[in-house]
């Protein structure tokens, strides 16, 4: 059974992260989460306050995330902090009260590299009236924050990190967890969603600055409701830039798409299938930009037509 | 309750009905690295969750076993007309002849076995195929110490497909104290159908998972060795068990089977390992030894010590304590410095 993280005592949760017992219940995908670190213990009851969870420790998980100190020694001395998805993956440790993203990084992490069911590509999707954009990643280009930009025009957040298509039909599946700020992106997000959607800022981790925006309990109670992908975005953002939209071949933007997915390699025969059934109802676009308002109306003007 | 996993594991018994006990069966196992395997040995028992999550892990494994087909082809093509053929080690030789212990089983690298003097051809041939040294023992200091004293070449990865292939000339490492006679057992190694790759015989298969789990290693996934052993061992005929133990005295490796049968009898209840174990005499495994290992399964508070002394030994065995202390020495220091370059680099 599942309650939302927020009607939970703080006792009981915090005693369930303790022993490794909490589950988080999103979208697809089973988490259990053991920690004791403080800062990710107030970080995860705050900003997952409204996500269902279930503690006992009788439901099964489909990923098992520690986040704690590397060692005994760094748990009393000169602390850190770091998540321990259960494979071997060289992760920096990271100052003890940057937990939030030491937890944030274990999520991506286990569900980048041990999620097979589903093909995962590297974007931010949205979603009105279930059908979806996705917002390819591309460093610099400005993803999450025109990820959030979106959710204030009134679309839907499936996921700020991973679009998740199914095998056997052509949909994506929600996976609303926080979106991941940088830097100038911070203040930008925190102007359009109010302070009550931020998380505390964690300054100086090897990112830059990072705050996470929270998934709203709109986009939670919607996350098993899959969407259909009509439209694909690969933002291009410079401040002095132009509002600008360029179609791009469906091939290239396959291509493109795939070099940036996880596990496409390894799901196979069924990821060329699917991801070939999404392109042939996709249409895509390079956007360049200057500011986040000429973001968002370039993508809407494309989702009218891609989706009319 | 690690027996009762193990178990389980195999498919000897079924899944745990209760929801925590198989929570933190799915964790055992999805730490051991063998979900896929218990994925293959409980086919149809599953609904929901449990069922998504054995989906899950098939799909991986079975990628695995397709890059492992694939490059097994890919190294019998490069040494094609040179004459030489190869023995599959371990996972790609199991799941070559599709043996239960290759069901499910996650591999990383394929490792090969060949003649000392085919080496050199053999390591000239790989590299025009495309297969080059890691970065990772690039150094001097690395390439000749592999030369000189391993039973391998240095770890070479394929440019484009970035697989990585272990080129063995002999079972243990020419520094170990124990020395199998690696060439009686590829005397009688068997050519896989439709190509010029080999493996071992059962009996020998078997043999060689003990030496390379006792003699070799510190038992980093115990789990996984087990029941690789577990699953060759239940393979034999009765021919072939009768057979064993004068096998592993002609190819010098009493102590590792002995150690095998041991593992094969405590962790899965299994009689027939127990009475060949009998059989063997004085010849077992020492008690220091069974309680490590069994504390370093087990896990709890004591586990990191255990995991030390099995560290310790794995090298104890592999050369000797004057040539031992050196590399360590030199090891601890390049960890140092390369922990040092990571933290530059971020």
């Amino acid at each position: 059974m599942t309650a939302a993280l927020g009607t939970l005592s703080r006792g009981e949760a915090v005693r369930a992260l303790k022993s490794g017992e909490m589950r988080l219940h999103l979208g697809p995908f089973v988490t259990a989460l053991k920690t004791s670190n403080r800062s990710v213990v107030d970080y995860f009851l705050d900003i997952y306050s409204d996500c269902p969870v279930s503690i006992g420790g009788g439901e099964l998980a489909d990923y098992y995330l520690n986040v704690g100190a590397p060692n005994l020694l760094r748990r009393f001395i000169r602390r850190q902090v770091l998540p321990d998805p259960g494979f071997h993956f060289p992760t920096l440790p990271l100052p003890d009260h940057m937990g939030p993203l030491a937890l944030e990084m274990g999520m991506n992490l286990s569900a980048a590299l041990q999620c097979f069911r589903f093909i995962m590509f590297h974007a931010g999707v949205v979603a009105k009236d279930g059908n979806a954009v996705m917002i390819a990643a591309h460093s610099g280009g400005g993803k999450s924050t025109l990820t959030a930009a979106m959710m204030e025009a009134g679309y839907r957040l499936l996921s700020d990190e991973f679009a998740v298509l199914r095998r056997d039909r052509n949909a994506l599946m929600p996976y609303p967890r926080p979106v991941s700020l940088k830097n100038a992106s911070v203040d930008v997000v925190r102007q359009m969603a109010g302070q009550d959607a931020m998380s505390t800022v964690l300054e100086g981790t090897p990112k830059g600055t990072i705050a996470y925006r929270r998934a709203r309990a709109s986009d939670i109670n919607l996350m098993h409701e899959e969407t259909v992908p009509k439209l694909l975005i690969f933002p291009k953002y410079d401040k002095d830039e132009k509002p600008e939209k360029r179609a791009v071949e469906p091939a290239d933007a396959a291509m493109r798409l795939i070099a940036g997915s996880p596990n496409y390699q390894v799901v196979a025969g069924a990821a060329f299938d699917s991801t070939m059934t999404m392109m042939q109802g996709l249409k895509c676009f390079e956007i360049s930009y200057g500011n986040t308002a000429d973001s968002v109306a370039l993508v809407e003007e494309l989702f009218a037509e891609a989706a009319p | 309750m690690m027996k009762a996993f193990m178990q389980i594991a195999v498919g000897l018994r079924p899944l745990p009905k209760d929801g925590k006990t198989l929570s933190a069966f799915l964790y055992w196992a999805g730490r051991g690295h063998i979900l896929g395997q218990v994925a293959a040995a409980h086919k149809g028992e599953a609904s929901g969750k449990l069922a998504d999550i054995l989906e899950n892990a098939r799909i991986r494994t079975a990628h695995d076993q397709r890059m492992l087909t694939f490059e097994a082809e890919r190294i019998s093509r490069a040494l094609l007309g040179s004459g030489v053929q190869p023995i599959l080690l371990k996972g790609a030789a199991y799941m070559a002849l599709g043996l239960r212990a290759g069901q499910g089983r996650r591999v990383s690298d394929i490792d090969i076995l060949v003649e000392e003097q085919e080496l050199a051809e053999v390591e000239t041939l790989l590299k025009k195929a495309g297969w080059q040294g890691e970065a990772a023992t690039a150094s001097d200091y690395d390439q000749d110490y592999y030369r000189q004293w391993m039973h391998e070449l240095p770890p070479m990865r394929h440019k484009k497909r970035r697989t990585l292939i272990d080129v063995h000339h002999r079972l243990l490492p020419r520094t170990a104290r124990l020395q199998p006679r690696h060439e009686l057992m590829a005397a009688r190694a068997k050519p896989i159908e439709n190509n010029s790759l080999r493996t071992f015989d059962a009996t020998d298969r078997f043999i060689h998972s003990a030496i390379h789990i006792f003699a070799d290693g510190a038992f980093e996934t115990p789990a996984r060795s087990f029941m690789e052993l577990y699953y060759l061992f239940d393979d034999l005929s009765a021919d072939e068990e009768a057979g064993l133990v004068a096998r592993a005295a002609e190819v010098n490796a009493l102590r590792p089977v002995a150690g095998a049968l041991w593992a094969v009898s405590h962790y899965f209840g299994e009689p027939k390992a127990h009475a060949v174990l009998r059989s063997m005499g004085v010849m077992g495994m020492s008690w220091s030894l069974r309680q490590t290992v069994r504390l370093w399964v087990r896990g709890g508070a004591l586990k990191p010590l255990a995991g030390f002394l099995l560290y310790l030994r794995s090298h104890y065995l592999r050369m000797p304590l004057g040539m031992l202390a050196k590399h360590l020495i030199i090891k601890t220091f390049r960890r140092k410095r390369q922990a040092k370059e990571v933290g530059q680099a971020h």
